[in-house]
């Protein structure tokens, strides 16, 4: 056979066995040569400049260059923040630049056991900085800017119980006081007319969530929710509040930690067991126990801890009983009763209020004053209504109606708003039917609260 | 003359004691060792001993089929090692996608090879398949080839179709649900076949098990065994197609029918022809180097190819698979978006009439069109007719695909890429 042919090939064995060798090695560098690695060299080299002895150079330079993670099984995650981000638990990196810098105040949340993500976001598993920080194609839970940090304590506690979360409590507030029930259902509580919000926080970043506080129809078009008017912070917070409404629940080990003993779920103890049958407060409740009014003066909290596990052996021959309260309970009550007086208790225990005030509670929690305004004032825009394009304000309705009508009114709905252009979209808000979401005894209690709210003088006004 | 180094040292290897009880021949120096390192080799026995000139011009045969073999090896490498990572469970395959991109040696390029391949032999099987058309090569004697070679690129598309599933992202997702429900468009059937293919009504963990079990065992199995059948069949069928094929005298004479007053060799009988010594014998050279040695260029060129795609451009991981948000538009791969693009129209006419049309006519086509001219030549004039309609149903195909690719967005309404989108609106 031709040996020039034969050459000829060897000359392309050796060109295209170069080239795919060649290849090859680039595979094998590209894959190696990985970020994480670089700030882990950048970390030695810090630990070695710190090393005095050589002891501690020797220990400083055997430090493996290898992958940190934190599985957690429980939550679903797998965190490998720490192979960058290796000094969260040392405090002597007090200080230090990103990604070197120490993770202060996490004794509550050991990072064995929580990890990273369950509070920051981003993407656990990913060893690249833009990957794990997540704020990439495909991913959809980015790091939480720290400005909305809050909103991941809102994911397993209470927000009016977490001391060290005022934002998260001035959110829950500030979407209490807004109405935003009287449209949105959150935990089963709330309207029809807007789209449930338990799962709120997975689905919005903050971005989409201000614009659609400020201009609803900017990013949700034909959306018939008024725009809000909040002040930044108040904006802020009901935004963090949003965030926080992930509807994840806290597994095992999780919901057995959730519970933080706070005065505020000593009260929510103290209405749920009705300390009130026995003990009174300003001179309501009964008269089997001793008032409570100055229990605090009376009692150290220790005794009352003692008291509440066991309270004959504080008080023999007490008639109270044992009420199996865990030790956060006891505590969060005893946090309670030490502060009775400036929580005003009289004033906000259902069975002692008033007919009125009970509906006045009954007006913000379900939101009403959201489409018709604070106090019911009005002055939300319902475009296309009859009803001067506004949500009408309910201060003259016992003008109108007698106390039946405005019951079942309440009931009832209103699924059809009167137009005032038959050519323009109908208005996009209207009245649903409470009765099968509100209890009966709340919607009488309403009926009185409306009732009062008939101008002062007026009464001879027509 | 001096051989190369590595030429001499594997010389004396395959000399030596324990290299020839491996190799028998080792370098072949003589036209007869030639023609025994051919028949003593498990690897390449299932060549010729020598092959005709035409059968090596790359202009003829383009090397589409070798390189549709290559790539399927280097699938099945490749596949293999993600299997030792991957798990077919809804709740950590993803994850699994996730650990080979960010802790695993070398997992993103091994992931990337095996989708870049899947994607080339995919294309690189239709792209045989024309060529066979085109040069005539399904005529007789290799009619039934055909059928087997239709079979396997049927094979290619469901074992693509069936890894697409595994990585149960966004993208994973929605193309099997779009790809099963034309399935379901069929009559009589088509529910029936959905419901098997799925394991339920729906995508979910039976779907994800039962792809899993298709991608990496029964479709491979198939595949491997009428691989074999077919290659076997290109021996057996006189080797590849050529020109003056039909106008040598070689005649053939079916098995049944062969004169009874005479004795035959094991050999005769075997091709079911006389053999014919001497004849051509200047046309035909040694397989070794001639084609043994193009092969390996060729398997070169494959797999620098495959790892210059792999190393530069990562498979697409999109969001963990989520069934209450769709995409939009959600379309199937690649290679069903014709479909696709027809069912737009009408999902009988589009998933059901045209596709099985299709299918049947591709498997009957040695059949119908028997007529013996043309044969091993490209585009040959005598075939006018049955070139003229297979190049319009394939140009149709393209079109539709470009269009199902390209030009159709939310709603599968039409747009024009090389505008600016607006972006996509979020619904409550």
């Amino acid at each position: 056979m031709d040996r020039n042919s034969v050459r000829k090939f060897y000359g392309w064995f050796t060109f295209l066995g170069l080239l795919v060798g060649g290849l090859v090695v680039l595979g094998y560098y590209k894959d190696n040569e990985r970020e994480w690695k670089g700030y882990q060299r950048a970390f030695i080299a810090e630990e070695t400049r710190r090393a005095v002895t050589a002891d501690q150079k020797a220990q400083a330079a055997s430090i493996p260059i290898e992958i940190h993670q934190i599985l957690l099984p429980e939550l679903h995650r797998v965190d490998r923040c720490t192979t960058c981000h290796l000094t969260v638990e040392d405090s002597s990196y007090g200080g230090y630049p990103q990604p070197l810098a120490y993770h202060p105040l996490h004794e509550q949340h050991p990072f064995d056991k929580f990890g990273c993500t369950v509070c920051h976001g981003g993407q656990g598993r990913a060893t690249t900085t833009a990957d794990a920080h997540g704020d990439v194609p495909h991913w959809d839970e980015p790091m939480l800017p720290m400005k909305y940090i809050e909103a991941s304590c809102g994911k397993c506690h209470e927000a009016e119980d977490n001391p060290s979360a005022p934002e998260l409590a001035r959110g829950a507030q500030v979407f209490q006081t807004s109405g935003c029930r009287g449209c949105h259902k959150l935990a089963g509580i709330g309207g029809i007319i807007g789209p449930e919000l338990d799962k709120v926080g997975t689905r919005r970043s903050p971005e989409w969530l201000r614009a659609h506080f400020l201009t609803p129809a900017a990013v949700t078009p034909g959306s018939g929710m008024p725009p809000q008017k909040l002040a930044d912070a108040d904006l802020d917070a009901i935004i963090l509040f949003m965030l926080s409404q992930t509807g994840e629940t806290a597994p095992g080990y999780y919901a057995s930690m959730r519970v933080i003993p706070s005065a505020a779920q000593g009260q929510r103890l103290f209405q749920q067991k009705g300390c009130i049958g026995c003990h009174s407060v300003a001179g309501q409740g009964g008269k089997v126990g001793p008032a409570l009014d100055d229990v605090g003066l009376r009692r150290t909290p220790e005794w009352m801890v003692q008291h509440f596990r066991d309270p004959q052996s504080v008080t023999p021959g007490s008639v109270m009983p044992k009420f199996g309260f865990t030790e956060t309970e006891a505590k969060a009550l005893t946090d309670f009763l030490m502060h009775l007086r400036e929580y005003k208790i009289a004033s906000s225990l259902p069975s002692l209020l008033s007919p009125m005030e009970r509906g006045h509670e009954v007006f913000r929690k379900y939101g009403c004053a959201g489409c018709h305004g604070q106090e019911a004032k009005g002055g939300v825009p319902n475009p296309n209504s009859k009803t001067a394009e506004l949500v009408p304000d309910l201060l003259k309705v016992a003008e109108g109606y007698t106390k039946a009508e405005l019951k079942a009114r309440i009931m009832n709905g209103q699924r059809e708003i009167a137009v005032l252009d038959p050519k323009r979209p109908p208005p996009p808000l209207y009245m649903p039917a409470w009765g099968n979401t509100i209890p009966e005894a709340q919607i009488n209690d309403l009926v009185e609260y409306l009732f009062s709210l008939k101008p002062k003088g007026e009464d001879l006004g027509f | 003359m001096d051989a190369p180094l590595p030429k001499r040292l594997w010389k004396i290897f395959t000399r030596s004691y324990v290299g020839r009880s491996i190799f028998r021949v080792g370098i072949p120096e003589s036209n007869l060792e030639r023609s025994e390192a051919m028949v003593s080799s498990f690897l390449l026995h299932i060549q010729p001993a020598k092959v005709h000139r035409h059968s090596l011009k790359p202009g003829y045969t383009l090397g589409l089929g070798l390189i549709s073999l290559y790539l399927f090896l280097i699938l099945i490498g490749s596949g293999t090692l993600l299997m030792f990572y991957y798990v077919p469970s809804t709740e950590r395959a993803y994850d699994a996608m996730k650990d080979l991109q960010f802790v695993v040696s070398a997992g993103l390029l091994i992931r990337n090879i095996h989708r870049w391949a899947a994607h080339l032999m995919v294309l690189f099987v239709m792209l045989h398949l024309c060529r066979v058309f085109y040069t005539g090569s399904y005529k007789n004697p290799r009619e039934f080839n055909w059928v087997v070679g239709v079979t396997l690129f049927l094979l290619t598309v469901g074992l693509s179709f069936t890894g697409y599933l595994l990585p149960w992202d966004q993208l994973a997702y929605w193309a099997i649900t779009v790809g099963t429900s034309i399935a379901g468009y069929a009559p009589i059937i088509g529910p029936k076949l959905k419901y098997i293919m799925l394991g339920g009504t729906v995508v979910g963990q039976e779907a994800l098990t039962r792809f899993y079990a298709l991608h990496i065992i029964v479709l491979p199995a198939i595949a491997c065994t009428l691989l074999g059948v077919h290659l076997w069949r290109v021996r057996k069928d006189g080797g590849l197609s050529r020109p003056d094929e039909n106008g040598d005298s070689i005649q053939r004479i079916p098995l049944g029918q062969l004169p009874q007053n005479k004795t035959y060799g094991l050999m005769e009988l075997a091709h079911g022809t006389t053999p014919h010594v001497g004849k051509n014998p200047e046309e035909e050279v040694f397989s070794w180097p001639h084609l043994v040695f193009r092969e390996l260029i060729l398997f070169l060129i494959v797999s620098a190819v495959v790892l210059f795609l792999a190393i530069f451009w990562n498979a697409p991981l999109e969001q963990y698979a989520n069934p209450i948000h769709p995409p939009n538009p959600a379309k199937a791969p690649w290679y069903f978006l014709g479909l696709q693009e027809l069912v737009s129209y009408s999902a009988f006419w589009g998933g059901v009439v045209v596709p099985g049309f299709l299918v049947m006519a591709l498997v009957l086509l040695p059949y119908l069109d028997r007529g013996r001219a043309g044969v091993g030549r490209w585009f040959a004039r005598e075939r006018a007719l049955a070139i003229s309609v297979f190049s319009i149903c394939l140009a149709a195909a393209v079109v539709f695909t470009i269009i199902g690719t390209y030009f159709r967005g939310p709603n599968w309404g039409w747009v024009e890429p090389w505008k600016e989108q607006p972006a996509a609106v979020e619904g409550h």
